[in-house]
């Protein structure tokens, strides 16, 4: 009764109960208040804040409202929550803990700084991925912390040559204008922009080109994106170009472009695609469950008794299906969750199969001569 | 002197076969194909339309060809994967010298050329002209089988040429000849989803001619009965109405059994019988004996089936038979294919929508190649040979004497054993591996290495081409241009697709050279296919197989175009014998009695088991082609024997034991798959691999009196369990004819 | 859906005969080129030559995207369920589990899930999927419901229970005239063996 009445999960997101909103709502405000906080804190007391970045910081906080509110909505889905809990159960068991941090170094190193996942799924893919993701990274780390106040720069006393940088008002470094460090440092966000545009171009072309990417890539999902990292590299850019090689030209006018789209982005960061940044570490969390999966009891088929999943993940399987109000109870007895893909297949050939064979034995029995399906005895 | 010159292990890792599993391009979805080419699949007789997608003159994927109305797109995994043939490493591209010690070497053209030719005209010197036989092919295009056969008259003068469709057509076409005086199914495909009652014998259709599973299916939703007869429940059979379990063997028990009751309910046409045919009172004469009981000792199947069989087929409004190998691989297969032919004819269902039969060609150009000159009996046109008026009409179009040419010669299997005797000394073959596809392998092995010269014309280096003195370096059916001649009779265009790489030659090309070196440059002085095409229009004009009105315009135009077409408004024959007019002078169906005889050699106390060969869906004959495509091996790497589990039991075997199946001749060790699916008397091993997994290591050497065709459908071996072989042959790679 | 032009899958299991052309055919596909997506099972092979494609049947309300805990499984507007997202499937194989027709395939190499997307870079303009296109048996048809039901005995339907639970699907199966819906049962489920294809038996006779 209950199954042939519920309702499809499009509705029942709609109909997510007003706990969730409220949940939510808290959580986002939550991030975004300790954000407003951190930039407090950080910048001695706005000291150190530059008040011409004021919608940047807006945009900032919005954001973070708008991931702390997405992410929390994504861990009220059941699905979510229970390898959520159960990935960091499995981490923070105190008997593996020392061995855990170790692995989490090792995925850490493949999964998220070499991206090799990517790779085996095309090598242009990796490297536009790579590119993008590298130079995005860079320039956040840069930009986030200045333009919160979080670092500064002061020419050292009585020499304009040397230049020291404070992070959250601690000066941590003395460096001079001809180093290689400074030029790192006063040139970082132009090689992240170039990083990000050839990862962008790669990505355009292969776009361009791959039928299959051709055939399912969305304007709003896959080409917007691209397009505002690339919108946001090429005003950069301009910016530099301006200021050393056409003596400030426009440079108002620039800066304003560059932070429109900066802060456009911003505001798109947790409802798109950009979105993945946040959902992919728990990928990490996935292979904890994956590995102690492995080391623990296996579930066997109910048809053909071989092993194919771990008793957790069929176990936790249930409960998600429980919650979502999905009900595999044969009549019988059993459980269709207890099932291996491989034997469901079969099952329903077999029971496909069936349904011609009795109409066949129905048919053979008004016919001498046997009916339109099997009957070799 | 035509021994491998080194060890096979070390030919297999200079020329494979090895896997290629990457298309050109690689797996990626971004090159755009410059061009995209309408032709044929070459992997089987039904010949279905595909399109190949051409970059940079290399072949990179297939689309299917919705729009060829006989397959509507369908393919079978050959089909889907047929392209990875082309840009593979095994590919041979340039003429190759054997060296004794070495191995091959490259050697020029011209080097390679008057090589042959100089042999060829140094052993006909010494020891008489029909000392140097040659080999063609059922796998040609019918241009190329129409010149290999005018080669051999004209150029070689030999009378000694055949060719391997006498491993697998001859019977159906011996029968039809006898019984209609027309070899050719008799009905297109588009008739079969006609027919309401459909016996399939001895045809394993959905693994060696899966798209005609659909036109069955179809019949099937449309009412239809559908009886099978097989030693193994195939795919078809699995949902056929009636299955019958047939001894190999016993075919003509049940054929024969189910006209006894049809005559005696009254389920034959009586009225049709006297008007177009002869020979009748024989065949009722023949039959009277076949009661159901005895018919069953026979067919070794419950009477009940045959009764069951005759019950489906007798009454029915419409009807078809489909035949192919497993009633004609017999000492008895032109026999087996009579008494089929005989229920057809005897209900009078024949000649009309939905009532007819076929036989079920195997190879690429099964029906094509068995029409233009190639057999040994036979002129162009399906002429013959020894019939002074076919005789006069074919010099004249070669414009020779009529006495220069050769009579009658020699069928494949006493070729060998002519080579045995020392009467032929000298072969060239093209298209074919009898290393691995014919019977008592170590005998051929044999003649080969009794050969003073032996050279091949091929695209790999197959087994056969191990042997060879010289191997030319060939094309691939898309590499040349031509036409085949599909399952129902159609003639079809195969497009050149790319070019042969390298310094390979299309195949024609080089048959041309070697008559031009043979002095007969004036009778082969063709400048493509298409030259040839015309020749033998010319050449087919007024016989059977008449193509005189077929041009490559009409098949583009019209999706083919079926024989006899004699002239351009002719709108060719779909359908055979509509109005009951028949091919004899007298125009009827002559009936054929026939009664049942045992087999060569009959399983005893000695070698207790029926040994039964045949193919799997995912390889094409000898397997050169199939065994060096990743995904094709992958589906069915190695042969297995196939038994039932009461005779594994008896045996002591347990699936997945290896086990040695030996006959009198020879033995192959392979992993045993112990099924239901098959009479328990009987094992069975697929042919499609060399060495000590051939399969045709065990069959026997003995042929069909009036056909030739060798039996490969009945052995008698023991079967027994061995441990896991660890040769040199046994570490090969499984597509090389290793074991795991 | 607007009736006699829409183009729908029908899948006829009883037709099939395991050649395997679909497998072959998958990976040609441009979406995932190299990678066959398609099922095809030998039900049990020492009993019988029984065997059954898999495509995916795009389900009104997958479960895979239910139980998929990165929400990487999205359905286009036309009813297809495609691959997971790249950018957010964590591999975690719920969907794999869950799936009650067994489709999704894990690919450890890339540690992503993927499917069946009834060659969306085909059917988006107008081409039939690969598999349907070149199955010689016809199990797999890529057609106008209309010619199904003028050419073919049974009814394609696509309601299927599996214990509570009822799903349907976009892809069609063909049943005999009086079958509403698929139930899957325990009986089923246990049939592991038969001896109706016993060569052995069959030549015991009546």
């Amino acid at each position: 009764m209950k199954s042939a009445e519920r309702p499809n999960s499009v509705l029942k997101v709609s109909m997510a109960n007003r706990r969730d909103l409220v949940h939510a709502t808290l959580w986002g405000l939550g991030v975004a208040t300790a954000l407003l906080v951190a930039i407090f804190v950080g910048s001695n007391s706005l000291k150190h804040y530059d008040a011409a970045l004021v919608p940047y910081t807006g945009a900032c906080v919005f954001s973070a409202f708008g991931i702390g509110y997405r992410f929390a909505m994504w861990l009220r889905r059941p699905p979510t929550r229970k390898y959520w809990f159960r990935g960091w159960g499995i981490f923070f068991r105190p008997s593996k803990l020392a061995r855990n941090v170790v692995r989490l170094a090792q995925v850490f190193f493949s999964d998220f700084f070499a991206q090799r996942f990517i790779e085996k799924r095309s090598p242009a893919r990796w490297a536009a991925h790579w590119l993008i993701a590298w130079g995005c990274i860079l320039a956040a780390a840069v930009t986030f912390p200045l333009s919160f106040g979080w670092v500064h720069f002061e020419n050292a006393p009585g020499n304009q040559e040397i230049y020291r940088a404070f992070v959250f008002g601690q000066h941590v470094s003395t460096f001079h204008l001809g180093t290689i460090t400074a030029a790192l440092t006063f040139n970082i966000l132009d090689i992240s922009a170039v990083m990000v545009l050839m990862g962008v171009a790669l990505a355009l072309f292969r776009r361009a080109r791959d039928r299959g990417a051709i055939s399912v890539q969305q304007f709003a999902q896959d080409m917007m994106p691209l397009l505002m990292l690339f919108a946001i590299s090429i005003t950069g850019l301009f910016l530099t170009a301006s200021t050393y090689l056409l003596h400030g030209l426009n440079y108002g006018f620039l800066s304003m472009l560059h932070a429109v789209t900066v802060i456009f982005t911003l505001l798109y960061l947790p409802f798109g695609k950009f979105f993945h940044v946040f959902q992919r570490p728990a990928q990490i969390g996935v292979q904890f469950y994956k590995e102690e999966g492995a080391r623990t009891e296996q579930a066997v088929c109910l048809r053909c008794g071989a092993p194919f999943a771990s008793r957790m993940h069929i176990e936790d399987l249930k409960d998600v299906e429980n919650s979502l109000g999905i009900h595999y109870q044969l009549p019988g007895g059993g459980h269709y969750q207890d099932v291996c893909p491989v034997c469901r297949r079969k099952s329903l050939a077999v029971a496909q199969d069936e349904k011609w064979r009795e109409q066949g034995t129905r048919a053979a029995a008004s016919q001498p001569a046997g009916g339109i399906w099997p009957n070799h005895q | 002197m035509a021994k491998p010159p080194v060890t096979i292990p070390e030919l297999v890792s200079q020329f494979g076969p090895t896997l290629n599993r990457i298309p050109a391009h690689g797996w990626n979805a971004e090159v755009e194909p410059d061009r995209i080419v309408k032709t044929h699949c070459c992997f089987c007789g039904q010949q279905c339309g595909i399109q190949l997608k051409v970059k940079d003159n290399r072949v990179i994927g297939f689309e299917p060809w919705e729009d060829f109305p006989f397959n509507q797109g369908r393919l079978c995994p050959k089909g889907v994967k047929r392209y990875m043939q082309d840009e593979h490493r095994d590919r041979l591209k340039a003429p190759l010298m054997r060296k004794e010690g070495t191995g091959f070497v490259p050697v020029s053209w011209d080097e390679a050329l008057d090589k042959v030719a100089g042999e060829i005209k140094r052993i006909q010197q010494t020891h008489g002209p029909d000392s140097f036989a040659l080999l063609g092919g059922a796998s040609l295009t019918n241009e190329k089988a129409y010149l290999m056969g005018k080669f051999a008259r004209v150029a070689v003068k030999t009378a000694n040429i055949d060719y391997n469709g006498r491993l697998c057509m001859v019977s159906a076409a011996a029968a039809s000849k006898k019984v209609f005086g027309i070899d050719r199914a008799a009905n297109p495909w588009s008739d079969i989803p006609l027919a309401r009652a459909i016996l399939i014998a001895g045809a394993n259709i959905a693994e060696c001619a899966p798209i005609t599973t659909n036109y069955l299916w179809q019949a099937r939703e449309n009412g239809a009965k559908l009886i099978v007869m097989d030693p193994r429940i195939t795919p078809i059979a699995r949902n056929a109405d009636l299955y019958i379990p047939v001894r190999p063997g016993g075919d003509i028990g049940v054929f024969n059994g189910m006209l006894h009751i049809m005559i005696e309910r009254g389920w034959i046409n009586r009225e049709f019988i006297a008007q177009h045919t002869t020979g009748w009172e024989q065949v009722e004469e023949t039959v009277r004996k076949y009661t159901p009981e005895y018919a069953s000792r026979i067919a070794g199947v419950p009477a009940s089936m045959i009764v069951k069989a005759a019950e489906i087929w007798g009454p029915a409004s419409t009807s078809f038979l489909l035949h192919a190998r497993g009633i004609e691989h017999h000492t008895k297969g032109v026999l087996n294919c009579m008494a089929a032919i005989n229920l057809v004819v005897a209900t009078g269902r024949i000649g009309r929508e939905g009532c007819g039969y076929a036989m079920i060609t195997g190879q690429g150009n099964g029906q094509g190649g068995r029409e233009q000159g190639q057999k040994c009996d036979q002129l162009p046109g399906g002429r013959d040979i020894e019939n002074p008026e076919h005789r006069k009409y074919i010099a004249g179009v070669w414009g020779v004497p009529e006495e220069s040419i050769p009579h009658k010669g020699l069928s494949i299997i006493p070729i060998f054993e002519a080579i045995h005797a020392g009467k032929i000394k000298g072969l060239l073959a093209i298209s074919s591996n009898p290393m691995v596809s014919l019977p008592n392998n170590s005998y051929i092995r044999e003649a080969f290495e009794k050969l003073e010269f032996f050279s091949q014309i091929d695209f790999f280096m197959s087994e056969t081409a191990r042997h060879a003195d010289v191997v030319l370096a060939g094309s691939l059916m898309e590499e040349d241009e031509g036409t085949t001649t599909n399952v129902e009779g159609r003639v079809i265009h195969h497009k050149k697709v790319v070019d042969p790489p390298d310094d390979a030659r299309v195949d024609w090309k080089i048959i041309c050279d070697i008559a031009a070196r043979l002095g007969q440059a004036g009778k082969f002085t063709f400048d493509s296919p298409k030259e040839i095409f015309d020749e033998l229009r010319v050449a087919s004009k007024g016989g059977i197989c008449d193509y005189y009105g077929i041009t490559w315009d009409r098949i583009d135009r019209e999706y083919g175009v079926c024989w006899p077409c004699p002239s351009a408004d002719h709108p060719g024959t779909p359908r055979l014998y509509e109005g009951n007019k028949f091919n004899h002078p007298d125009g009827k169906a002559h009936f054929q009695p026939v009664e049942w005889q045992p087999a060569a050699e009959e399983a005893d106390g000695e070698y207790p088991i029926i040994l039964t060969t045949g193919r799997v869906v995912s390889h094409y004959l000898s397997g050169t082609q199939t065994r060096r495509i990743g995904a094709l091996v992958d589906q069915y790497p190695q042969p297995l024997c196939e038994m039932h589990p009461q005779l594994a039991a008896k045996l002591g075997i347990a699936e997945g034991d290896f086990v040695k199946v030996e006959s009198r001749r020879g033995s192959v060790t392979v992993r045993a798959s112990v099924v239901k699916t098959i009479r328990p008397d009987t094992v069975f091993v697929p042919y499609h691999w060399p060495l000590d997994r051939a399969a045709n290591n065990m069959t026997v050497r003995a042929i069909d009196p009036i056909s030739n065709i060798p039996e490969y459908k009945i052995c008698a071996v023991r079967v027994s369990k061995v441990p896991e072989p660890h040769d040199a042959i046994a570490e090969l790679e499984m597509e090389a004819g290793g074991v795991r | 859906m607007n009736g006699a032009e829409t183009m729908e899958f029908f899948i006829d299991h009883s037709r099939c005969i395991g050649c395997k052309a679909c497998v072959q055919a998958c990976e040609e596909c441009d979406t995932h080129r190299g990678v066959s997506l398609i099922h095809l099972e030998t039900i049990m092979r020492p009993d019988s030559v029984q065997t059954a494609p898999q495509v995916c049947m795009h389900c009104e309300d997958p479960i895979c995207a239910q139980v998929c805990p990165a929400d990487a499984i999205k359905k286009t507007p036309d009813g297809v369920v495609q691959s997971s997202l790249k950018p957010r499937c964590i591999g975690c194989s719920n969907c794999v589990l869950a799936c009650p027709f067994g489709v999704p395939k894990y690919k450890a190499e890339i540690n992503q899930m993927m499917k069946c997307d009834m060659c969306y870079d085909r059917t988006s303009v107008g081409k039939r999927p690969m598999c349907a296109t070149v199955c010689p048996s016809g199990a797999l048809t890529f057609t106008t419901r209309e010619n199904i039901e003028r050419t073919r005995q049974g009814m394609a339907i696509r309601d299927w229970q599996f214990g509570g639970e009822t799903v349907r699907t976009k892809v069609n199966v063909l049943v005999p005239r009086n079958v509403q819906k698929i139930t899957v049962t325990i009986e089923q489920i246990e049939a592991t063996s038969t001896n109706e294809y016993d060569v052995a038996n069959l030549l015991l006779g009546d």
